[in-house]
C-alpha cells in the first residue's frame, strides 16, 4: 500500500501549499483593511512622567523593542510646524505612565496637533495662545470617549479625509485632489479606449483575413508588455512628440514654457488607454462571440444588413460584455502607477484638472493620483510617522475602489453567462 | 419602414426601394470604414511602441562604455528579482491550481477562483508599500526563520500526509483543515528562530533585498500562474481522467500519470508568463528593492532593475541626450526580454493544444 501512502503525502503537500496561498490572501486583505482604517480611529493620549521630572503629554506613535534600549516615540504639542515635536524616550527613563481622562487633543486646520489637559488652566491658556479658536478643526477628549463616540469621530475623520485637500505640503489632511485626479484620469481614459476598443473588437469579430490576424497578434503580444514601457512611449511619443508639436504650432509665443509639451492629464489618459486596450478588445470580442449565431442569422434572414444586425441586435446583446470590459479596464488603470510617473503625475498639483473656469476640463495640467500618493507618502514623506499611516489610508481606499469594480465585473460576467444560456435554449 | 401602410403602398415603387437600398449600402460602407479606420489607428498605436524605441536609438554616436556596464548590472538585477518572484509564485500558484482543478470540493473552488482574481486586482503599488514599509524591517531580522520555513513546511506536510493521509477519505476541504497546522508551524519556527543565536548569523545585507522583492512579486504573480495553470488542467478532457479512475487509479495517480503529462506544457507556459510578468513589474521593485545597483546573484542583497531605472531616470533625462538614449535602449531590452519569454510561452502552449487535439482525434 506504499503507492497509496505516497499519493496521500503528495495530496497533502498540494493542499498545504494551497492553504499557504489562501492564508496569504486572507492575511493580506485583512492587514490592508485594518491598516487602512486604523489612521481614522482616535488614538489615546498618554502622559509620561520622566525620571528627570519632565512630563510629556502626547500620542505614542512608535515603539522600538531593540534589546536593552527599548524606546518609544511620542508626539507632543506641535507648536511650530507639522512634524516638529517628536521625542524619543527610553522606556527605563519613564517613571510613570498614565492615560488621563481629561487630556484633550486639538487638530488645527494647518494639520498641527496640540495636546493639553482640560482642567489645568495654564495648559488651556497655552493652547489658546498657540492657536486661535477659529483654526481648530477638531477638539477631542479621546481617553474619555465611549465606543460609540469613537465611531462618530472615525466616520467624521473618514469624511474629512475624502472631502478636503491636503495641508502641510501633502503631509496630512485629505486626499480630494488625488481622488479627483484619479477619477478624471480614468474617465478620460474610458472615453478614449471604449470606442477604439469596441471598433477593434467588431473588426476582429467580422474579419478572418491576414490583417485581422496581424491585429490579433499585436493585441495578444502587447497585453504582456510591462506597464513602464507604455510610460516610456507616453513620454517620448505623446508628451515630447505630439505635445511638443502642438506647442510649436499653437503656443509658440509661450515657449520654452511648455503647455502641452509637459506631462499632463491628456497624455496620461492616452497612455493608459493604450495600456488597457487589450483588456477591452478581448472582453468585447468574447461577448460578441458568445451571442448565438442563430440570432444574427435570423436578423440577416429578415433582411437586415450586417451593419443593422450589429447596431440593433449584437451590440445591445453584448452590452454586459462592454460593461465588463470597461470595468476591468478602469480597475487596471486605477492601479497603474508606474507609467503615470513618466507622463505627468505630481506630488502636489497647484490646480485641479477640473474646475469652474472655462473650459472646465484642463487636459494639459499636471495632476495628483491616489496610487502615486501612496508611493510618495510611504517613501518620500518629510514626516515618516505621518506618511506611513497616510499611505495605508490611501492604499485602503484604492484597493476598496478596485475590489468593488472587480466584483461588479465578476457579477456581470456571471449574469451574462446566464443570459446566453437562456438565449440558447 | 415606419408610417401609415396606406401611404406606404402609394409610394412603394421600384425607384424608392432602390434608393433605400442604396442608402443602406452607403451606411454599411461608412460603418465598415469607421471600424476599419479605428482598428488601423489601434494597430498603429500598438506598433508604435517597438518602432518608437528603435527609431529613438537610430541616429547619433554609439553609447559610452559605462552605459553598457550599467546595463549588465541592471539586467542582472531584473533577472534576480524575476527569478526570486517566480520561485515563490510557481510552487504556490501551480499547487493551488492542481488542487483546485483535481481535488477541491466544488464549493471551496467557487470561492478560491474569485478570491485569487481579487488578489490579481490589488494594485502593485499597494503590495510594494506593504513590502517596503511593514515587511522589510521584520524580514531583515527573521531571514533565517523564513528560509527554514521554506524547507520545513513541505517536509512536515509530506510527513503528515504519510502518517495520517490514508485516514482522510475526503480531501476536498483539506487546505482549510491544514490552516491551523500551518499557522502553528509558522509560529513555532518564528518563535524558535527568534531565540536561536545561530539564526542571527544569517542577516540580510539590507532590509530591501531581492528575497523581499521576490516575496512581494510572488504574491502579485500567484493569481496569473494559478488561472493559467488551472485553464491548462481543465483543457484535458474529462474522459482521460475518468478512464484512469475506471482502471483503478487513485486521484493522485490520475493526476501524475494522466493529467500532468497532458497538461505539463500548459503549466510550463503559465510559469513562463508569470516570469515575464515579474520581469516587467515596476512598483514593487521600485519600492522594495532599495534601488542599489549591485550585480551578482545573492538574494539577500539589494538590486536595481531596468523598470526601476526607467521610472527613476526617464523624467529627468533630457530628450535625445546620451542618458535618454541609454534609457530607451534599456526599455527596448526590457520589451524584448518580456516578449521573448511570453512568445516562448505561446509556443509551448500551442504544443499543448496540438497534442490534446490529436489525442481527441485518436479517442
Amino acid at each position: 500500500m506504499n503507492a497509496r501512502r505516497y499519493g496521500a503525502a503528495g495530496t497533502w503537500l498540494l493542499a498545504g501549499l494551497s492553504g499557504v496561498s489562501i492564508g496569504a490572501l486572507v492575511l493580506l486583505l485583512g492587514f490592508l483593511a485594518s491598516a487602512g482604517l486604523a489612521p481614522f480611529w482616535p488614538a489615546p493620549i498618554d502622559e509620561l512622567q520622566m525620571q528627570d521630572g519632565r512630563i510629556l503629554l502626547g500620542e505614542i506613535v512608535a515603539a522600538h523593542a531593540a534589546g536593552m534600549s527599548e524606546a518609544v516615540a511620542i508626539r507632543t504639542s506641535e507648536r511650530e510646524r507639522v512634524g516638529s515635536a517628536y521625542q524619543r524616550v527610553r522606556v527605563r527613563d519613564i517613571a510613570a505612565r498614565s492615560q488621563p481622562a481629561d487630556a484633550i487633543v486639538i487638530t488645527l486646520i494647518d494639520g498641527r496637533r496640540l495636546y493639553g489637559r482640560h482642567d489645568a488652566q495654564d495648559e488651556t491658556a497655552l493652547l489658546a495662545a498657540a492657536a486661535s479658536p477659529a483654526d481648530a478643526l477638531e477638539v477631542l477628549q479621546p481617553n474619555a470617549l465611549g465606543v460609540l463616540a469613537r465611531c462618530g469621530v472615525f466616520f467624521n475623520r473618514l469624511a474629512h479625509f475624502l472631502a478636503t485637500p491636503p495641508v502641510a505640503s501633502n503631509l496630512t489632511g485629505g486626499v480630494l485632489p488625488a481622488l479627483l485626479g484619479t477619477l478624471t484620469l480614468v474617465l478620460l481614459m474610458s472615453l478614449i479606449v471604449m470606442p477604439f476598443g469596441t471598433a477593434t473588437a467588431i473588426y476582429l469579430h467580422r474579419r478572418r483575413g491576414f490583417a485581422a490576424r496581424c491585429v490579433r497578434i499585436a493585441i495578444n503580444q502587447l497585453a504582456g508588455v510591462p506597464s513602464i514601457v507604455y510610460g516610456v512611449i507616453g513620454l517620448g511619443l505623446f508628451v515630447h512628440g505630439l505635445g511638443g508639436g502642438i506647442d510649436r504650432l499653437f503656443y509658440a509665443d509661450r515657449l520654452p514654457v511648455p503647455t502641452f509639451g509637459g506631462g499632463g492629464l491628456l497624455w496620461a489618459a492616452l497612455t493608459l488607454a493604450l495600456l488597457t486596450l487589450p483588456v477591452v478588445v478581448v472582453s468585447v470580442e468574447e461577448g460578441l462571440a458568445r451571442i448565438p449565431g442563430s440570432l444574427r442569422e435570423g436578423s440577416l434572414a429578415l433582411g437586415a444588413t450586417p451593419d443593422e444586425a450589429l447596431w440593433t441586435l449584437l451590440l445591445p446583446a453584448a452590452r454586459p460584455a462592454l460593461l465588463t470590459g470597461l470595468i476591468l479596464a478602469v480597475a487596471r488603470a486605477a492601479g497603474a502607477v508606474a507609467p503615470l510617473m513618466l507622463v505627468g503625475v505630481v506630488k502636489l498639483a497647484p490646480a485641479l484638472p477640473v474646475d469652474g473656469v472655462f473650459p472646465y476640463l484642463h487636459p494639459s495640467r499636471e495632476f495628483m493620483h491616489l496610487g502615486f500618493t501612496i508611493y510618495d507618502a510611504a517613501l518620500a514623506s518629510a514626516d515618516a510617522i505621518r506618511g506611513v499611516p497616510r499611505a495605508y489610508a490611501c492604499a485602503g481606499l484604492l484597493v476598496g475602489v478596485v475590489i468593488v469594480l472587480n466584483l461588479t465585473a465578476i457579477l456581470l460576467r456571471n449574469r451574462l453567462r446566464d443570459r446566453y444560456r437562456a438565449l440558447e435554449t | 419602414m415606419p408610417g401609415n401602410p396606406a401611404t406606404y403602398t402609394s409610394v412603394l415603387s421600384a425607384d424608392f426601394i432602390r434608393a433605400c437600398a442604396r442608402a443602406r449600402r452607403r451606411r454599411e460602407r461608412l460603418v465598415g470604414a469607421v471600424v476599419g479606420v479605428c482598428t488601423a489607428i489601434v494597430l498603429f498605436g500598438l506598433l508604435a511602441i517597438p518602432l518608437f524605441l528603435l527609431l529613438g536609438l537610430h541616429p547619433g554616436t554609439p553609447l559610452p562604455a559605462e552605459t553598457w556596464q550599467r546595463f549588465e548590472v541592471l539586467l542582472a538585477g531584473t533577472l534576480r528579482a524575476g527569478l526570486c518572484g517566480v520561485l515563490v509564485a510557481l510552487p504556490l500558484g501551480i499547487a493551488t491550481a492542481m488542487f483546485s482543478a483535481h481535488f477541491c470540493a466544488p464549493r471551496l473552488r467557487a470561492w478560491i477562483k474569485p478570491a485569487l482574481e481579487i488578489l490579481e486586482a490589488v494594485p502593485t503599488v499597494v503590495l510594494g508599500l506593504i513590502a517596503a514599509v511593514t515587511v522589510a524591517p521584520w524580514f531583515k531580522v527573521h531571514v533565517a526563520s523564513v528560509l527554514a520555513l521554506i524547507v520545513i513546511i513541505p517536509l512536515v506536510l509530506l510527513a503528515a500526509g504519510m502518517a495520517f493521509g490514508e485516514q482522510v477519505r475526503n480531501e476536498g476541504w483539506l487546505p482549510l483543515w491544514l490552516l491551523p497546522l500551518l499557522i502553528a508551524l509558522i509560529a513555532l519556527v518564528l518563535g524558535v528562530g527568534a531565540r536561536q543565536p545561530a539564526a542571527a548569523m544569517i542577516v540580510a545585507a539590507s532590509p530591501w533585498n531581492a528575497a523581499l522583492v521576490g516575496l512581494a512579486l510572488g504574491v502579485a504573480t500567484i493569481p496569473i500562474v494559478f488561472s493559467l495553470s488551472e485553464d491548462a488542467l481543465f483543457l484535458v478532457p474529462r474522459s482521460h481522467t475518468d478512464a484512469a479512475f475506471a482502471l483503478g487509479a487513485t486521484r493522485w495517480q490520475a493526476l501524475t500519470t494522466v493529467l500532468l503529462p497532458a497538461a505539463g506544457s500548459g503549466l510550463v507556459a503559465a510559469g513562463l508568463l508569470g516570469f515575464s510578468r515579474c520581469l516587467g513589474e515596476t512598483m514593487i521593485v521600485l519600492m522594495a528593492s532599495g534601488n542599489t545597483p549591485i550585480g551578482g546573484f545573492d538574494p539577500l542583497h539589494g538590486l536595481r532593475s531596468i523598470s526601476a531605472e526607467l521610472a527613476l531616470g526617464m523624467p529627468e533625462a533630457a530628450p535625445q541626450g546620451d542618458v535618454w538614449r541609454g534609457l530607451l535602449l534599456a526599455a527596448l531590452l526590457l520589451l524584448l526580454l518580456t516578449l521573448c519569454v511570453s512568445a516562448l510561452a505561446d509556443v509551448v502552449r500551442e504544443r499543448l493544444r496540438r497534442r490534446l487535439r490529436t489525442a481527441a482525434h485518436a479517442a
